[in-house]
């Protein structure tokens, strides 16, 4: 089937992660005759959402053969359940329990592992779980081009922070910020004031204010500024997601980010993708075929040349499965990439450590199923941040009764050693009794591992070569998306990046779309009297 | 903004390159036959309003983007749909044994409930036919799927395809509807929009997809 393959193309694309995939629809939308590849057998490289299956057959792979340069490392996957289920038994000792206890809910299913396997469709689990600003350049991207046809989301519904040893939700909105019972009401004025002021700035008012701030951090103004050590808690660790290390502009900068994007969509400034963020490099995809893009997976390449033809016009040559293509551009994932197209070598950069973990319960009981963002703050001066992400059963991630968590910070030992402390003060890590009744969800499977940081632009070593970076540690998708807009400005220069792609009609869904209070500039005293109550 | 019909149904086509997927959903959106597009660019998906038991059924019906041709759907392409029409050319022997590995890969990817039908297009061409409908019927049998044969060329079938897949959709959500409470059809499949109309918080807990 293969061998019907073109061998002519404008641009070949090697790789279907992120930035590869936005710059394949973006050069596809313009009329660019291309081709896109990719050497495993499923969309996303590291960037891909797994079910639980494909999870297991990942796992496998890394582990049978490192040589492979998968980019993932110390792999740990570990079990908390039974192999078969125990149900039955269960339910016999059952009668043993304290009876109050066991009339109040509805009894908890027993999950064993067989239960994970007979149901492995039902997990989407991501190996770069990421987030979008509501108002951050992905949304704005997947709307200006109609790509967010494609792809359906779900508002983040809290934030919470890890504060005097238990987790407390963060007030993100003005409503919330009137609304908490965690902060006294001199607090509140003054949590206002400053999101205020922040919101507020504009780029020279900014500068203006922070001229003398430039080699101090965030903390230290907020600091000078009278807040009180719980308030800098939630604006530097929670709004910010920083270190006590972030450069004072930085904060300030993170934390506009954070209240712009307030009051689109929800809640919280955040969305994330239904049935995980592997979707996302696919719907990019779908556009770039829908323009004529022509798609091959389970394509290994080989050989990469460069040559000059006439009139020192560059081409590149491609070898895959004894076929030959060629391209006048060549957009190259840098797990794909061969190590002599890249000049230099990049610098060793600091790793990812990551894990994730399935629990039969939310970290943090809610009314409704809860999407949740937990920054956790550094547990010492030079220790990174940690971010969790908890996903549940609506979001597709997971089977009805577990949640999905994901923990990504920057590596310091490897990341059972960086992250297991933090699981412990969320999760019940001891596998017992899974009905007990407990204040922390019980932790039923966990993985950790490590990720090679390949985020850097990375130069090649010709201008028809293209190399697109992995995926950071960062919260959203934003260096993907300022990258892929480069790399189309140099194949395609002068050319409009993702043009609307026009509706084959327009389309109406029944809509409910929440909308959360628009953080305002202007302190209103008088709305305090009648903030919404939750 | 008002709603112009009851349910809202997305479906797919799927099969090999070149058994006529474009050329039904053209057959059925537009009521046009152009034998010239080769291959699918450019095209996402049709809509079609029907009236069904005097209910307006708007149907979504996306087409492969060619994606097919190296067995390269995305995933994200079931996410959500309904109602599969799987289709074979019945000029094309290939292209029906390939049938048994189209539903194995809608198995894997498509929701567990999803409708499906078979669909033997090309069916003018009598005199090139390489499957009999016969065979067509058994498979349909095997998987208890339904079947028909159909032209998109002479417009034969097609209409009825539609109607009897978008049929069955419906009574299994009615009586999914019945069975639970009424949530309404693909309850919380939203998308978001762009430009930002007021409206009134609902709930906190909002699927959406930005438009």
């Amino acid at each position: 089937m293969d061998d019907d393959l073109p061998t002519d193309f404008q641009v070949i694309v090697v790789g279907t992660g992120m930035v590869e995939s936005i710059v394949a629809a973006a050069c596809s939308r313009i009329g660019k005759n291309v081709l896109h590849l990719d050497s495993s057998d499923h969309y996303g490289g590291l960037w891909a959402s797994y079910n639980f299956d494909g999870l297991q057959k990942f796992i496998k792979e890394v582990n049978s053969d490192p040589k492979r340069q998968l980019q993932v490392y110390n792999l740990a996957e570990k079990w908390y359940i039974e192999k078969e289920s125990a149900q039955d038994e269960k339910k016999e000792e059952g009668g043993e329990e304290k009876p109050e206890e066991a009339k109040a809910e509805p009894a908890k299913k027993i999950w064993s592992q067989a239960n994970f396997s007979a149901e492995y469709r039902k997990f989407n689990i991501d190996m770069t779980p990421k987030l979008l600003f509501s108002r951050g350049p992905l949304v704005e991207l997947l709307i200006s081009s109609n790509i967010a046809r494609y792809a359906e989301f779900r508002c983040v519904t809290r934030v919470l922070t890890w504060l005097n040893d238990r987790l407390m939700p963060v007030p993100c909105s003005r409503a919330d910020v009137f609304a908490t019972e965690a902060v006294g009401i001199v607090e509140k004025r003054q949590l206002m004031k400053m999101l205020t002021s922040i919101v507020g700035y504009n780029e020279e008012e900014m500068n203006n204010e922070f001229k003398d701030w430039n080699d101090k951090t965030f903390k230290e103004y907020l600091a000078h500024k009278g807040l009180t050590p719980n308030l800098i808690h939630y604006v530097l660790y929670a709004i910010a997601g920083g270190t006590n290390n972030m450069p004072c502009l930085e904060g300030v900068k993170e934390c506009k980010k954070f209240l712009m994007s307030l009051g689109r969509y929800g809640n919280t400034p955040f969305l994330w993708p239904m049935y995980g963020s592997g979707e996302l490099p696919q719907c990019f995809c779908r556009l770039c075929a829908v323009f004529g893009g022509v798609y091959c997976l389970n394509r290994p390449i080989d050989k990469v040349q460069t040559k000059t033809v006439d009139e020192g016009k560059t081409v590149v040559t491609i070898d895959s499965k004894s076929k030959t293509l060629n391209c006048d551009h060549l957009v190259i994932g840098i797990n794909e990439c061969p190590k002599d197209l890249i000049s230099p070598e990049p610098a060793e950069s600091s790793d990812i450590s990551k894990a994730v973990f399935i629990t039969n319960g939310s970290i943090m009981k809610s009314d409704k199923e809860p999407l949740t963002l937990l920054r956790f703050p550094p547990q010492s001066d030079d220790d990174h941040a940690v971010t969790v992400l908890e996903v549940g059963p609506a979001t597709g991630s997971c089977p009805k009764g577990l949640f999905v968590v994901y923990f990504i910070t920057n590596k310091v030992k490897d990341a059972e050693s960086d992250l297991m402390g933090i699981a412990e003060k969320i999760f019940d890590m001891s596998g017992g009794d899974q009905t007990a009744e407990s204040e922390k969800p019980k932790c039923l499977w966990s993985l950790f591992y490590n990720v090679k940081d390949t985020s850097a632009a990375v130069a090649s070593v010709a201008d028809c070569v293209h190399v697109c970076s992995g995926p950071d540690a960062g919260l959203d998708f934003d260096r993907a998306v300022e990258q892929a807009e480069q790399i189309f400005k140099k194949i395609c220069p002068g050319e409009e990046f993702l043009p609307r792609a026009p509706d084959p009609e327009e389309i109406v869904f029944e809509d409910d779309v929440t909308h959360g209070p628009e953080f305002q500039r202007e302190h209103d005293d008088e709305a305090e009297g009648d903030a919404p109550k939750e | 903004m008002a709603k112009t019909y009851d349910y809202l149904f997305k479906l797919l086509l799927i099969g090999d390159s070149g058994v006529g997927k474009t050329s039904i959903l053209f057959r059925f959106s537009e009521d046009a036959f152009n034998i010239s597009f080769i291959s699918t660019i450019g095209i996402d998906f049709k809509i079609r309003t029907i009236d069904l038991d005097g209910k307006k059924v708007k149907l979504q019906i996306w087409d492969t983007a060619g994606q097919e041709r190296f067995r390269t759907i995305t995933t994200a392409y079931y996410r959500g749909s309904m109602g599969i029409m799987l289709v074979y050319d019945v000029t094309n022997e290939k292209s029906f044994e390939n049938i048994k590995n189209w539903i194995r890969n809608i198995e894997e990817n498509a929701s567990a409930d999803v409708e499906k039908m078979i669909l033997g297009n090309k069916c003018d061409l009598e005199a090139k036919r390489q499957v009999s409908k016969e065979r067509g019927e058994q498979l349909a049998v095997e998987y208890q799927i339904k079947f028909i044969e159909t032209s998109a060329k002479d417009s034969l079938n097609v209409e009825s395809a539609f109607y009897t897949l978008a049929r069955d959709i419906k009574a299994k959500m009615e009586k999914k509807q019945e069975a639970s409470n009424p949530a309404g059809a693909r309850s919380g499949a939203h998308q978001i929009r762009a430009n930002e109309q007021q409206r009134k918080p609902t709930s906190w807990l909002s699927r959406c997809s930005l438009l």
